[in-house]
């Protein structure tokens, strides 16, 4: 299981995935706002987005886990 | 009547303490994945440079008969040695004897590490691994004197050191006490992320004063010390370790009275990286990799990065243009835009000290939006921080070429340019008071609220106030020296370095800082 903490607080603006989806490496999963800028969350392994601990709007904290990814041994 | 059997004794010494700790102690370092340090001085000095210095410090043992029958040595290693051909100063405790605690000689021969190095003037690199004094004394019984009340202060050497030649330091297992204390009195320090650990005090002291549980590695691993800057650098072993500290060395000076070493450079000056005109989004909500413009600009794998896990929102390093040694700072957008933060102030602030002291110029690639906002910056002093920043930047000597990438926003963009420094744009260059997102919003919030759309109304005002922070009036108005292709930009800086590199020698010496906020 990789657990997606944030690095910064920030507001979360979008986000592009569901519980069930299949990521790959790359794949953004979400966009804070820090600062009036965007700022994506790439998935940095592949696997299936089991949790989402975040919705949008939400205003989020420096290490907060956001998405929990059960990765894909194949 | 030869003095053979003293000549014997000597040899004998000599043989007992390069058996340091002795086979055992040595053997049960290298099953906890750690070299001793002479393996380690071996790895970094070129091979058969090291000159050691106080091989026969320590204490012996005799029998009834007057023959020796043990010798123990200090366990602190000091001596000279070459990198690369230059000479420096290298030591390091040695952790198979009393687990790096220092000896009396061995922390004679550790305090010498600095005067020696101060005496040739050449840099200095300790290798760290060990813990400071303890109650029972430094050899577990009360033996020597303490040292007169008339001694010099002995961080008086430690301090000098740091104004006159580059220091660099490596902890690469446990570092407590006083070690820990001079491993960050270094321009550069790495740690080994595999065996280190930096602790002020270890987990038997902080569960007796604190009544915290923690392990070593949870008080002092790499993931507490490489985030909040205690070290500048994390690397994965006590190998790359060294290797860090070889490519620090690579771009120093010997001391604050000579120039940095400038390399032949293969990587043509007049290079154009075309993807450099559009790499910065045309949407000021989206971000760029500000180190992709970095490894572009400068000579090829010349960056050395210094610091990337602290202050995240500056990058500094040390790299080449033409094969001349430079200073870069740059604003980070993905990391909280790239704003001022305290902690990315006083990284800032400590490697703009580090190019003054040793007089490389500094090449500023500059997208700053402004200080960090909010309470928890309010809450970290960033006003104090970042104007100390502003300020030091403001006292330097050294040229600088500020290259105006991006943003350059309110007071903390100051920090960003040097006096008299050369001043380019590229065509995404914005500047002014305040960035027009928030500053628009709040400047005209009653006329944006009276509009029949608000925010049709915030938008085409944000339109009009970003038109007017374009680049193209400042360089009608000579506000820059020149508005350029990206393209160009390692071109124009290899130019301005042949301006500059000649104003050097005559900065050399010692570095002034006044005092600051």
């Amino acid at each position: 299981m990789t657990k997606v903490t944030l690095e910064t607080a920030g507001s979360v603006w979008k986000i592009l995935v569901n519980v069930g989806d299949f990521v790959d490496v790359g794949t953004t999963m979400f966009v804070l706002e820090v600062m009036k800028m965007e700022v994506p969350y790439e998935a940095v392994k592949k696997g299936e987005v089991v949790a989402i601990h975040i919705k949008e709007g939400d205003i989020v904290e420096e290490d907060q886990i956001a998405v929990e990814i059960k990765e894909d041994e194949s | 009547m030869s003095w053979e059997k003293e000549i014997r004794e000597i040899e004998k010494r000599k043989r007992l303490a390069l058996l340091q700790g002795g086979e055992s102690a040595t053997e049960k370092q290298h099953l906890k994945g750690r070299l001793t340090v002479r393996e380690r001085i071996a790895q970094l000095v070129d091979p058969d440079s090291f000159e050691e210095i106080g091989l026969s410090a320590g204490s012996a043992s005799r029998d009834a008969s007057g023959e020796l029958t043990n010798f123990e040595p200090a366990n602190f290693i000091v001596g000279f040695g070459k990198v690369d051909g230059r000479r420096i100063v290298i030591g390091g405790e040695d952790f198979t004897m009393k687990g790096g605690s220092p000896s009396a000689a061995g922390l004679r021969k550790s305090i010498y590490a600095e005067d020696l190095a101060l005496q040739a003037k050449v840099p200095l690199v300790r290798l760290h691994e060990g813990a400071g004094g303890s109650v029972g004394g430094s050899s577990g019984k009360p033996t020597s004197l303490p040292d007169p009340v008339y001694a010099p202060p002995r961080f008086q050497s430690v301090a000098k050191a740091m104004a006159t030649i580059p220091v660099a330091t490596a902890a690469l297992g446990s570092v407590a006490g006083l070690p820990a204390g001079r491993l960050v009195a270094s321009h550069f320090s790495v740690m080994s992320k595999a065996t280190a650990q930096i602790l002020t005090a270890g987990p038997a002291v902080v569960a007796r004063a604190m009544g915290e549980q923690k392990s070593k590695e949870e008080l002092g691993g790499w993931r507490v010390h490489t985030k909040n800057g205690t070290v500048d650098n994390g690397a994965d072993d006590e190998i790359a370790c060294l290797t860090e500290i070889k490519r620090f060395l690579s771009f120093m000076p010997d001391n604050i009275y000579e120039l940095a070493p400038r390399l032949n450079c293969e990587d043509p000056v007049d290079r154009k990286d075309q993807t450099l005109a559009s790499i910065v989004p045309r949407d000021r909500r989206k971000s760029f990799d500000m180190r992709l413009v970095i490894n572009s600009i400068m000579d090829r794998t010349s960056f050395f990065e210094i610091g990337n896990g602290y202050g995240r929102s500056q990058i500094t390093g040390l790299a080449r243009l033409n094969g001349q040694p430079v200073g870069v700072w740059a604003n980070n957008c993905k990391f909280l835009a790239g704003s001022m933060t305290a902690d990315g102030a006083n990284k800032a602030r400590r490697f703009m000290e580090l190019c003054e002291l040793f007089r490389l110029p500094i090449i500023a690639l500059v997208d700053e939006p402004g200080f960090m906002i909010g309470s928890q910056a309010e809450k970290e002093a960033t006003i104090r921080h970042g104007t100390a920043a502003v300020l030091t930047a403001a006292m330097t000597t050294v040229p600088w070429a500020s290259v105006m990438i991006r943003r350059s926003f309110g007071v903390a963009q100051a920090a960003h340019y040097g006096p008299g420094g050369f001043v380019l744009a590229w065509p995404s260059a914005e500047s002014g008071p305040l960035p027009v997102e928030g500053g628009v919003a709040v400047a005209f919030q009653k006329d944006i609220a009276a509009a029949p759309d608000p925010d049709a109304r915030r938008r085409e005002l944000e339109m009009e106030f970003a038109a007017r922070q374009s680049p193209f009036p400042r360089s009608e108005a000579f506000s820059v020296h020149d508005l350029i292709n990206p393209a160009e930009t390692r071109f124009e800086l290899c130019r301005w370095v042949e301006r500059v590199v000649p104003l050097l020698p005559a900065l050399l010496g010692s570095a002034q800082f006044y005092i600051r906020p």
